[in-house]
């Protein structure tokens, strides 16, 4: 076999690049997990910091805050992205680039500022306290344009034909939309609601100005975190990175069995040409 | 007949809804960054006052411009890191792409504060690499203990997965074929690479790069937690105005100077290059 240096190099680029990824997120894992928490090597395992962690009454209402959070803005950001990539598609005709253009803009303004500006318009302009309502929308705004963005790349390959299809054949809009397209993109919604939700649920700077006394977990870790690093946050961040990479593993899986395809059809890109 | 009312759906609401909770907020900003604040009050009165003292005092210009060094200088290293990492998983990743990219979103996806706890771990006076140093008898290296050096290693860990997560998404539409034409016709890989895939993909680049460079831009939790008494920029100032001090409309003015800087910088990147010769199509139709 031929030495190729080209090859080589990028794959130590790759690997490289992993490790510094990830390191950190092993060693505050191990060091979580041990006695000697600083430097746990070798590790002496111990759950002491975990159960400190999961008998904290405090982080136990900021875990609840955070996963009514997530949920309620994966919701609405899948709904309204689900209906915009649609609109996108179907009926702008050439104002396209028009309505794309303001529906991708707040992925190019910094968080802190939509949590900011949020806070100006709705705690000064309207004169509303900040709960956990306003954080939602909030959120929203942002995360609709992360899920309009995996919905669109999901569902260009789409054959709209298939409603066309439908429509001939009598059915109403509502029950094409039911029947025909919904069965078919629904691994694309789910996809975007994932991302969604796990993005929402560790959200600090747009959630931090808006939530008002709500505790939900980021802002809990953040204030604690002013207070110097503690075993308890490495607990904290372990869990949540197990909980992430279950899910994004599980994700894995499905498509990889081809449970869920999300959205990739290889066959229909040869029919829809 | 075609139905009015799913096009109002399916557009309007949408539009509706983001005009009505991110343009107005922005608007909002700037009608607030022209009135001022006095012992926690909004004084509605109209003057250019807070851009004044920004633009004057010099502890605000010297935050802005390391603010903007350091944006630049994180976006060019991700930038320079993404694409090998995206160009090695696309040619060598065989049936493992999508895995090894998802492996990259990971983290992003774990939120800030949980990776820049992280961050301390790495980095800090107790963090693994001044604990490895210590162990093998060596001084802790300064150079990453609270300076702008970790805050820049910070915000490089905090966005390399959405560089390189763009920059792969760009690859993958990409025409391989290509590449390999360019090779059969006698040209190094190298050449391939600068003469075909950078120049087709400078538009999925362009945009990771920016999708880096506007929070850096305006990070707030980075530098607060990993720079040193040096290390302040212009996004952190900015939250404290809105937190100790309680100057709102001085934060206000400086959101508007870090948006408008933002705007400035996507404009230019994209004004640089001719969209068509980059292969960009458009939204999935030609």
């Amino acid at each position: 076999m031929r030495f190729r240096p080209g090859k080589i190099a990028l794959i130590a680029t790759v690997v490289v690049s992993y490790l510094f990824l990830y390191l950190p997120i092993v060693h505050i894992g191990l060091a979580s997990l041990s006695r000697n928490s600083s430097f746990p090597y070798p590790p002496h395992w111990s759950f002491a910091t975990m159960s400190r962690l999961l008998g904290n009454s405090l982080y136990q209402t900021a875990l609840g805050n955070s996963l009514l959070l997530g949920v309620l803005v994966a919701t609405l950001s899948t709904a309204l992205a689900g209906a915009a990539t649609i609109g996108l598609m179907r009926h702008a005709g050439r104002k396209t680039t028009l309505f794309l253009a303001l529906f991708i803009a707040p992925l190019f303004v910094a968080e802190v500022l939509l949590g900011i500006s949020s806070l100006i318009f709705s705690g000064l302009f309207l004169g509303l306290q900040g709960n956990l309502g306003s954080a939602v929308l909030a959120n929203v705004v942002h995360c609709f344009s992360y899920a309009l963005l995996i919905m669109a790349t999901q569902l260009y390959r789409y054959d709209w034909r298939l409603d066309d299809a439908a429509m001939v054949f009598g059915a109403t809009p509502a029950r094409t939309f039911f029947e025909v397209t919904l069965p078919l993109i629904w691994p694309g919604l789910l996809g975007a609601f994932i991302v969604t939700f796990i993005m929402a649920f560790n959200n600090l700077e747009i959630s931090f100005y808006l939530l008002g006394a709500t505790p939900t977990l980021p802002s809990v870790a953040w204030g604690a975190l002013r207070y110097g690093v503690k075993p308890e946050l490495y607990a904290l961040a372990t869990c949540v990175n197990l909980v992430v990479l279950c899910v994004l593993a599980v994700m894995f899986v499905l498509m990889r069995t081809g449970l869920a395809t999300f959205g990739h059809r290889p066959e229909r890109e040869r029919a829809a040409v | 007949m075609r139905s009015r009312l799913a096009p109002w759906l399916t557009l309007g609401v949408p539009t509706v809804f983001l005009i009505a909770l991110f343009v107005l907020p922005l608007l909002s900003m700037l009608v607030l960054s022209v009135w001022r604040t006095e012992n926690y009050h909004i004084v509605q009165d109209w003057n250019l006052r807070n851009y004044w003292v920004l633009a004057t005092d010099g502890a605000y210009a010297t935050f802005l411009l390391r603010s903007i060094a350091m944006a630049t200088a994180v976006s060019v290293i991700c930038t320079a890191i993404a694409w090998p990492v995206a160009y090695g998983i696309t040619l060598y990743g065989g049936r493992y792409k999508l895995l090894l990219t998802l492996g990259f979103a990971v983290p992003f996806l774990t939120g800030e504060v949980l990776r820049v706890i992280a961050l301390q771990g790495l980095l800090g006076p107790v963090g693994l690499v001044n604990g490895v140093l210590m162990s093998l008898g060596a001084a802790p290296l300064r150079a990453i203990m609270y300076t702008n050096v970790a805050s820049a290693i910070g915000l490089v860990y905090l966005y390399l997965p959405i560089v390189v997560t763009v920059i792969y998404l760009s690859l993958l539409n990409f025409d391989q074929r290509l590449l390999d034409a360019a090779k059969i016709f006698g040209a190094s890989p190298a050449r391939a690479f600068f003469e075909i895939a950078w120049p087709l993909n400078l538009f999925g680049t362009l945009i990771g790069f920016a999708l880096c460079f506007i929070p850096c831009l305006s990070a707030t939790l980075a530098p607060r937690f990993l720079g040193g008494p040096n290390g302040t920029l212009y996004g952190m100032a900015m939250a404290q105005q809105f937190g100790e001090s309680g100057t709102w409309a001085l934060g206000a003015a400086m959101g508007v100077v870090l948006f408008v800087l933002s705007i400035a910088a996507v404009f230019v990147a994209f004004r640089t290059v001719d969209l068509r010769r980059t292969g960009f199509t458009g939204f999935g139709r030609s």
